[in-house]
């Protein structure tokens, strides 16, 4: 249920679509189907670019206007990374279904709920460019993001990674930000109650956790990131996730 | 030698190549000492005047119009009763209402679990057609109008811009004090009058009723930036709005309106929202890959033509009132031109948009 458990994720799990992948993280467990280049509908043909279309389906019901935010937002910002440029008149079309999302046990819990929902980013964002890589659609860069949140307690503020529905509930602010694989900041939603000081803080936690730069190869070093490398570094489980599924294709070589 | 030139008239090469046009007026190649000035004739960080007039609908208790330049949205707040008989698996208020009312922030952040669970707030916006060429009549809500309804909605119970001890009606309100004066009184479908004496019958302080707020916007004409339009309606229309006294009437058992008396709602803060696209040199910008990029501008309020033009965008919503800058919403998407970097010198042009909107909204 926490984030204290190491993300997990497996490619290809779907035969008939071009590239599929499996994520689950936090709680949270979300499939992607991508097919693409194909035909797109007239409406939304673009001359000189490919469409990307997302569709968000929700884990039960629906979905509503909420799902419409996280689809737009994910356009936009899977837009940037896939080469747009490269297929004209096409569309690639990415489907994200939400498969199992962690409960609040403290209240019930609305079947449709038209408020947004940071904690699901990260999940929707990885599994997106995983099942991308896994369809071979050119990208001039990954994106891994993660979502925090700031919680009051014992009259000191603490951050918390990957928050679980009751953190988010009582959290003075919540934050979900992407970054490329080059370390830009592709994404950045935050709602709440914050600083720039605190944004600044969160910033560079976030940073650390989707693109921690290369650890070094000497073994003085390794000791030393020792403890660092307690959390989950997203760009190094991507690359090592793609790694292994190369691996295991390549095997009968 | 040089070529010879064509000469076209500046609406129709606006028409034709949008993005070298924008670009042109941006570079002022003719004079590089100018400031970079828009198509619009504004300056990159210049907004558009903003006019907020409130209290424009008579049968709606509160209502606001919000000119932005050529966005021009219409906010009407209805306050209809919601008897918590009606309210599916509702969970009573515990304690009386002295205690409930007089809770600090706790109270607060419990109360936003009541407004979420029971929809105690419901915006919805609607893009009219004919505000812009691209909304068609007869279409199911548009992505775009779906997006912004969840913003206000998100943002709404984010900010805590409505208590929800303004929205609740409560069985025994304060025995003697108020429950007697007030004129005629009337049920909310206006059926019966009635005028009548509520002797102490002492009962334990329940909540019987809530009130839910129908916010609804309609968007008369569309010219870009129409989150900060919608966002300042919104606002302008919450502090307008006044609702009927309601209180319980235990010899009919239902809750009846006052038809004379009236609330204001106890609206916290003053959430400003403020909007900047990003104008890149490259169309079709290139997603940061390590090379050098081109140049980007930051344009402040967008309009139509701009926000065609531009992929990423970043809005924050600041609210100065209690004279620090507390940030209440970041949303930035579609690119990585705005980095750690331009995050915080937003708040700066943030703060000063809060100022204007604050004098707009007296």
């Amino acid at each position: 249920m926490t984030a204290t458990t190491a993300p997990e994720a497996a490619l290809g799990v779907l035969p008939r679509s071009d590239g599929s992948a499996k994520y689950s993280h936090a709680g949270y467990t979300v499939t992607a189907s991508v097919n693409g280049p194909i035909e797109a509908q007239r409406r939304d043909e673009h001359a000189y670019e490919a469409h990307v279309d997302v569709i968000v389906r929700p884990a039960a019901g629906v979905g509503g206007t909420r799902e419409r935010h996280l689809e737009a937002l994910l356009q936009a910002s899977l837009s940037q990374l896939i080469l747009v440029k490269n297929f004209p008149r096409s569309l690639i079309q990415i489907v994200l279904q939400v498969e199992d999302s962690p409960e609040n046990d403290y209240v019930n819990t609305k079947l449709v709920q038209a408020s947004l929902n940071f904690a699901i980013m990260p999940a929707l964002m990885q599994t997106a460019v995983l099942a991308l890589l896994s369809a071979g659609v050119p990208m001039r860069a990954t994106a891994t993001a993660t979502a925090v949140a700031v919680v009051h307690q014992d009259g000191a503020k603490r951050t918390i990674v990957e928050p679980s529905p009751r953190e988010i509930e009582t959290a003075e602010s919540v934050h979900a930000l992407a970054f490329t694989s080059h370390g830009g900041l592709l994404l950045a939603e935050s709602e709440g109650d914050f600083t720039v000081k605190e944004w600044d803080d969160l910033y560079e936690t976030a940073k650390g956790i989707c693109c921690r730069s290369a650890p070094a190869k000497e073994g003085m070093a390794m000791v030393l990131d020792d403890e660092e490398s307690a959390g989950t570094d997203m760009r190094q489980f991507l690359r090592s996730t793609m790694e292994s599924k190369v691996a295991a294709d390549l095997h009968w070589k | 030698m040089t070529a010879p030139t064509i000469k076209l008239p500046a609406p129709l090469f606006a028409k034709l190549s949008p993005h070298p046009f924008l670009l042109r007026n941006l570079t002022s190649a003719a004079d590089p000492s100018l400031p970079p000035a828009r198509t619009n004739g504004r300056g990159t960080q210049d907004t558009r005047p903003l006019h907020i007039k409130a209290s424009s609908l008579s049968h709606a208790h509160g209502s606001s119009l919000v000119r932005l330049g050529d966005t021009t949205v219409l906010c009407g707040v209805r306050g209809e009763l919601l008897p918590v008989e009606r309210i599916p698996q509702f969970r009573p208020v515990e304690g009386t209402r002295e205690d409930v009312e007089s809770g600090g922030d706790d109270g607060v952040i419990a109360g936003r679990g009541e407004m979420r669970d029971y929809d105690l707030l419901v915006p919805n916006i609607e893009l009219a057609t004919g505000s812009a060429p691209q909304f068609l009549p007869g279409v199911p809500p548009t992505a775009l109008a779906q997006t912004l309804s969840t913003r206000v909605y998100s943002l709404l119970h984010s900010t805590g811009l409505v208590g929800v001890r303004d929205l609740r009606v409560w069985c025994n309100p304060k025995k003697d004090g108020e429950g007697k004066e007030g004129g005629e009184d009337v049920k909310m479908e206006g059926a019966e009058e009635e005028e009548e004496e509520q002797d102490g019958v002492l009962e334990e302080d329940r909540v019987v009723a809530y009130w839910v707020l129908y916010i609804d916007l309609l968007f008369v004409s569309f010219d870009g930036n129409p989150f900060d339009a919608a966002w300042a309606a919104v606002v302008a229309a919450l502090r307008n709005t006044r609702l009927p006294v309601a209180r319980w009437d235990p010899e009919r058992e239902m809750v009846v309106c006052s038809r004379t008396e009236r609330r204001k709602l106890d609206v916290r803060g003053l959430p400003v929202a403020c909007t900047a696209a990003v104008f890149e040199e490259k169309e079709l910008g290139e997603v940061g890959t390590g090379v050098v990029e081109g140049r980007h501008w930051l344009l402040l309020d967008p309009d139509r033509l701009e926000e065609t033009l531009c992929r990423e965008a970043i809005t924050m919503v600041v609210d100065c009132s209690d004279g620090e800058t507390r940030i209440k919403s970041i949303e930035k998407q579609g690119g990585t031109s705005i980095g750690r970097e331009l995050v915080r010198g937003f708040a700066g042009i943030a703060e000063k948009r809060w100022q204007e909107v604050k004098k707009a909204m007296k």
